[in-house]
């Protein structure tokens, strides 16, 4: 195999429709994360509701034809993934109920629950079919594929709107780019979106300002965990059509990455997690090459902690600049809050009134400096 | 005030017992629901990892490998439960310890293949090339977290992404034996396997490197400037602070230590039970480290019986999976409740101190929030 072999199938629709593929679980759980990190309350079991909403949906739908004989395929498929849909948001509210009315700690309450998912999909797995590895021996169904119309006809756009078997993206594809569309217009567009925001990045502001943050939380959190259960289904029920005892593998977790990667928004929730797919993607491809696959596999985490990094001194940056600006402000008394506040550090100084030249301005230089730091 | 001191840690100790029972109950209940013979399950899941003991013919042991898988077992929890211990009583979220232990094996495994000396110097070079990985694989997130207030959680996460791929990356170009069926290592040669202190078991000279270890972040909790300086920064970092410690010093190396026992876990699975290395070595062990240190409240003592009871736990869930229709599974249940019930405060609530100790479950994500 030659590096012009790979590079050809690199830059080819069919290479872009996997990386679509591998991305979409990723782009599905990353906006769940999304939603629970800009609420305050990052959701660390996105992995174990993925994995509980696969495995519900599976199950529920490989045992609908027992319950509702005769009923047409979509209904089965349809019931399990409302179940799946179901379970995750049930996990989403039971964590947002330990958390804010019995005061578990979050992360460790996520991470139980993580516990819970993992043991409990494998415990009435092999109750239900005597099999601890996967449900292959039940028929369970699929979320459609989406064709579009008419494309087929050009290869290379045919292949790039309908993948390579020209069959058409799966609906929860679709769907996860439908989500960065919902999400991102609730966010910026709409009250509830700045009520989220609000509460995620100063709760105290948000609940003086009237806002309901207990409520903000508990519907931060199951919405997050209604897109991890998105991203789940389609592990279980289009990307593969079984379950398998940990199917996730750790995606849950990749998509915390993909939200600080992406920046803490919807459309940069998008691009991380294709970046993580496309990395995927291309480990499968270099395997052919003397690269080993593994180095490309590292490259999206590598990424994701160089940004942590860039993120951090740039935070940092930007709060030294905003220190200086709240002391220049405060020195030429323009703004009243920040001259009140200068008044009454220089309350019982009555000779440096003036300010900007007042001998005492180094100390609240210093005060505000050491405010900031304390944060 | 000695007495005042043992007062409290006996409430302490008889909460912990009381959040087990009702674990256990629960998971009886999960277990009646799916079994058609609950008790005998449940009996094999709480009695299956001891000995047997037979006066027939005059005193005779048997299954006293069950009882070897026990001491096993918790070895490797009890090692894992003090690195999380360290960083949790830093009050700092790692959650590193999966991939520092994987490391850890893996530098052990290296050793033991590539390096051939004689038997107790080869053993040693072997777990002290398992601790300084764990060091430094822990260093990375504690520098991070340190000095550039890098979440330390997405961080840790990331890391064990990528040791991952770097166990597999090594252990398949470097270290792999190609005659072999399997993906791994060779067997190791006896210079670097730790001796068999029970004949008929693999309970090994580990065991004692283990309790070494439990000795050790005791004292160094207890009794060194350090051990004060972590617990202060836990309780309190600005006041820490304010005080003269360090605390980023403090926070770095706490991660850095933990790595070194998370290291010596890995190290005592390839070297002590496995004899080699293999691919997809202990997926989702590093977490299990939680739940001792948990229920011992970040307490070294604590984690040496937290260890032994959950290593109890999963032995004799493995014996009920050979020996009834239950799977083993049912003991990751009864965990999560665990550490649902130790965590909340309002069922029980003189977990409050250690709670408010780490009172940022929010505040976590309000810091970074505030940056945002």
């Amino acid at each position: 195999m030659s590096l012009e072999v790979v590079l050809q199938s690199i830059f080819s629709a069919a290479f872009i429709a996997t990386v679509i593929r591998v991305s979409t679980p990723l782009i599905l759980a990353g906006l769940g994360g999304l939603l629970s990190e800009l609420g305050g309350v990052l959701n660390i079991a996105l992995e174990g509701v993925m994995l509980a909403a696969a495995f519900t949906g599976v199950i529920v739908s490989g045992l609908a034809p027992q319950w509702l004989p005769g009923a047409p395929a979509w209904l089965y498929a349809g019931l399990g993934a409302l179940a799946g849909v179901s379970v995750g948001m049930a996990m989403g509210w039971l964590i947002a109920f330990c958390h804010l009315e019995l005061k578990t700690d979050l992360i460790l309450t996520g991470l139980a629950m993580n516990i819970l998912a993992a043991g409990g999909t494998v415990f009435v797995l092999f109750a239900l079919t005597g099999d601890k590895g996967s449900t292959a021996s039940l028929a369970s169904a699929r979320l459609p594929a989406v064709q579009l119309p008419f494309v087929n006809h050009v290869s290379f756009i045919g292949t790039l709107l309908n993948g390579a078997n020209g069959a058409g993206y799966h609906i929860m594809s679709y769907m996860a780019l439908l989500l960065v569309l919902a999400i991102w217009l609730f966010l910026y567009h709409m009250p509830a979106g700045a009520h989220l925001r609000a509460t995620g990045e100063a709760a105290d502001a948000a609940q003086s300002a009237g806002i309901d943050i207990r409520q903000v939380r508990y519907r931060a959190l199951v919405a997050s965990s209604f897109c991890a259960a998105l991203g789940g289904l389609y592990l279980s029920m289009g990307y593969l059509s079984l379950f398998q005892a940990n199917m996730t593998a750790g995606r849950g977790f990749i998509a915390l990455a993909v939200v600080y990667l992406g920046n803490r928004n919807p459309a940069g929730v998008l691009l991380a997690a294709l970046i993580f797919g496309a990395a995927s993607a291309l480990g499968a491809q270099v395997g052919t090459l003397a690269i080993p696959p593994q180095l490309v596999e590292m490259i999206p985490p590598v990424v994701t902690i160089a940004a942590l990094i860039l993120y951090s001194i740039r935070r940092r940056a930007r709060r030294a600049a905003a220190a200086r600006g709240f002391q220049e402000q405060a020195a030429a008394g323009w703004s009243a809050d920040a001259a009140r506040i200068t008044d009454a550090a220089l309350d019982g100084d009555p000779q440096s009134t003036a300010p900007g030249t007042s001998p005492s301005k180094s100390g609240i230089v210093e005060g505000t400096n050491k405010i900031q730091k304390g944060r | 005030m000695v007495h005042i001191k043992n007062h409290k840690a006996l409430i302490e100790a008889s909460r912990a017992v009381l959040v087990v029972m009702i674990a256990l109950v629960i998971g009886f209940v999960i277990t009646a629901l799916v079994s058609k013979e609950p008790v005998r399950a449940y009996a094999a899941l709480l009695t299956g990892p001891l000995p047997k003991v037979s006066f027939a013919h005059g005193v005779e042991i048997t299954n006293l490998n069950r009882f070897g898988n026990w001491l096993e077992e918790s070895t490797t929890l009890i090692l894992l439960g003090l690195a999380v211990s360290l960083v949790f009583g830093a009050r700092q979220f790692s959650l590193g310890a999966e991939g520092q232990l994987l490391l850890g094996a893996l530098a052990a495994a290296a050793v033991a293949v590539k390096m051939p000396a004689p038997f107790p110097l080869h053993l040693l070079l072997a777990l002290g090339a398992a601790g300084i990985v764990g060091f430094l694989w822990g260093l990375i997130p504690g520098l991070l977290k340190a000095y550039l207030a890098v979440d330390e959680i997405v961080c840790t996460l990331m890391l064990n992404v990528i040791a991952l791929q770097l166990f597999d990356l090594v252990l398949l170009n470097w270290l792999r034996d190609p005659g072999a069926s399997f993906l791994g290592t060779a067997s190791f040669p006896a210079s670097v396997v730790p001796p068999l202190l029970i004949p008929g078991t693999r309970v090994s000279w580990m065991l004692i490197v283990m309790v070494a270890a439990v000795l050790g972040v005791w004292f160094l909790m207890a009794r060194t400037p350090f051990g004060y300086a972590l617990k202060m920064v836990g309780a309190n970092r600005k006041f820490a602070e304010y005080g003269g410690i360090n605390a980023r010093r403090v926070i770095a190396l706490s991660m850095a230590v933990s790595g070194i026992l998370a290291g010596l876990a890995g190290a005592h699975l390839s070297l002590g039970l496995l004899k080699r290395l293999t691919v997809s070595l202990a997926p989702g062990l590093g977490f299990e480290g939680v739940v001792v240190a948990l229920l011992a409240r970040n307490d070294p003592r604590g984690v040496l019986v937290t260890g032994l009871f959950y290593g109890y736990l999963r032995t004799g869930a493995q014996i009920m999976e050979r020996s009834s229709d239950v799977t083993r599974e049912v003991v990751l249940i009864i965990q999560a409740v665990i550490i649902l019930l130790v965590t909340a405060e309002r069922l029980f609530p003189s977990f409050q101190q250690w709670r408010r100790t780490r009172s940022d479950g929010g505040a976590i994500a309000i810091d970074r929030g505030l940056g945002g």
